[in-house]
């Protein structure tokens, strides 16, 4: 091989420090909380603006060097079972509940871990928040449809019923759009639920309120969310 | 310059083993599956035996009791507007939340065939085993696939009176003639994993004593709040218009569940057992997958 000359070896040296340092900053923009919103997967769901990557995603057990060498041992046999997760844990509803888990939850998730309510499960996957909640989606609901109570209400029978169109009628005409009309899914709203069926609220400020716009419940809350699971 | 590539590779292996394997950090904690694991069926019995103890002397001893000397037991004690205790469901209702916020991954549900809410009735599998339940008054263990959970059914029978009177009573109830010793239901019990270690029957069995004891405790910060409180401390509804203290009545399970449990978990503890440790996170994350 041909020797370079001074000039050559020069611009290579830049080229080199250049690259370092393009590296380097690029390395800190993604490492630094200032660049989190440049590698997050879209915009934050309604109320999640302020949150930090951390406050969701959180370290799995080990260091990276640890994890690294558990699963080359597994590779090499001298370990049974690989580390379950590696560099980050997923989020599961456990994250969720740190901020949102309330008594007074009309629809707990673990609730739907019950047996019977497997075809919910199979159509709905309710038993876990982001199945409603997609994060990184920038809106509150990310459900598309608004009559998934179907999945579970088709037999609700009510002895004593209080509105003016019986719910056993509306179940058996299939007006599956008009329970959030009335009824907030997790019950946290401070509200008065209208006794006639056409004063409920129209589908489309629910939709709007699913993308993120103003409650039609009210803004009464009983019980707020906590800041970062605190 | 071929050469000095394959010098320059070796180093560099060299420098990466030293860094992954001499100079690293110990080993991650490894969970190994227990040599002689106890079946998780067993827990189960173990966790309802409990459970039938604490569920007897609420209904009996607080419920049954405080309603002759004043106390009052609603299905809507949670309301603001409403002096009242949980019912005997209810109290199990809020025991199994309270499960659900601690890390072991054991769940706890209640259901009927003839629920007073409609919410709670089995459908499904769960009442294809409870129909078995009912006739043969024999638990029933299953697997849930779509979960991987292992499932628990037991009876959950009319024990006093005031059992069938309110459900009988009961505007709401689709049944009507309820009689003492039926069969009005069943308690649903899950778990992650098919065996379990001792040390994790342990934190499972300190879990659902946790339950419990965030269960009454939540009654009690709002017996605090009645226009008219009731005395707590030492005594018991039968003697007045009192309530035990958290601590009397944790102490009274531990009394009165120390026989059975104990004669079964030295039965257990004479084999030797390892640790399978499962955590509510880790069962979430299966589903999640």
């Amino acid at each position: 091989m041909r020797a370079k000359t001074g000039g050559a070896r020069k611009w290579q040296n830049r080229a080199y420090v250049t690259g370092v340092c393009f590296g380097t900053a690029i390395l800190a923009f993604t490492v630094f909380p200032v660049g989190e919103w440049f590698h997050a997967k879209g915009p934050m769901n309604t109320g999640h603006g302020k949150l930090a990557c951390a406050a969701c995603h959180k370290n799995a057990p080990g260091s990276f060097r640890q994890q690294i060498q558990a699963n080359l041992r597994h590779a090499f046999d001298r370990r049974d079972m690989p580390t379950p997760f590696f560099g980050r844990l997923p989020v599961g509803n456990a994250d969720c509940l740190a901020c949102h888990e309330r008594p007074n939850d009309r629809h707990p998730v673990y609730r739907f871990l019950e047996p019977r309510f497997s075809q919910a499960r199979e159509k709905l996957r309710p038993h876990q928040c982001v199945s409603c909640h997609a994060e990184h989606r920038g809106r509150r609901v990310t459900l598309a449809e608004t009559g998934y109570c179907v999945n579970c209400h088709k037999d609700t029978r009510l002895k004593k019923d209080p509105i003016d169109v019986p719910h056993a009628d509306l179940i058996a005409g299939k007006q599956w759009d008009s329970c959030l009309g009335c009824h907030d899914f997790h019950g946290n709203h401070i509200m008065q639920v209208e006794k006639s069926v056409d004063k409920r609220m129209p589908a489309e400020k629910i939709r709007a309120y699913f993308d993120g716009g103003p409650s039609p419940y009210g803004t009464t809350l009983r019980y707020k969310a906590k800041q970062d699971g605190q | 310059m071929a050469k000095q590539r394959f010098w320059i590779a070796c180093l560099a292996l060299i420098a990466l083993s030293i860094y992954l394997f001499v100079s690293a950090p110990p080993p991650l904690e490894e969970k190994k599956a227990a040599d002689a694991a106890i079946p998780v069926e067993r827990m189960f019995e173990i966790l309802k035996a409990e459970n039938d103890v604490v569920r007897t002397m609420w209904t009996k001893e607080v419920v049954g009791a405080g309603k002759q000397t004043g106390l009052k037991f609603d299905e809507s004690w949670r309301d603001p507007d409403v002096e009242a205790g949980p019912l005997p469901a209810l109290f199990l209702r809020e025991t199994a939340k309270s499960l659900e916020k601690n890390p072991t991954p054991l769940s706890l549900f209640l259901g009927s065939d003839y629920p007073v809410n409609s919410a709670n009735r089995f459908e499904g599998l769960q009442l294809e085993k409870f129909q078995v339940v009912k006739q043969t008054l024999k638990p029933q263990f299953f697997f849930m696939p779509d979960i991987q959970m292992r499932v628990a059914m037991f009876s959950d029978v009319a024990i006093v009176e005031g059992c069938i009177q309110c459900h009988n009573k009961h505007e709401q109830s689709p049944k009507h003639d309820w009689k003492l010793n039926d069969v009005m239901g069943a308690t649903t019990w899950m778990y992650p994993s098919e065996s379990v270690s001792i040390d994790e029957l342990l934190r499972t069995l300190a879990a659902l004593r946790q339950g419990f004891k965030e269960a009454y405790e939540s009654y009690l910060e709002k017996a605090r709040k009645f226009a008219n409180p009731p005395g707590i401390g030492e005594h018991w509804p039968a003697e007045g218009y009192f309530l035990p203290s958290s601590e009397v009545f944790m102490g009274e399970i531990a009394k009165r569940t120390a026989p059975q449990t104990l004669a079964a978990l030295s039965s257990l503890a004479s084999k030797p057992q390892s640790g399978s440790a499962t955590s509510k996170e880790e069962g979430s994350h299966v589903i999640a997958r």
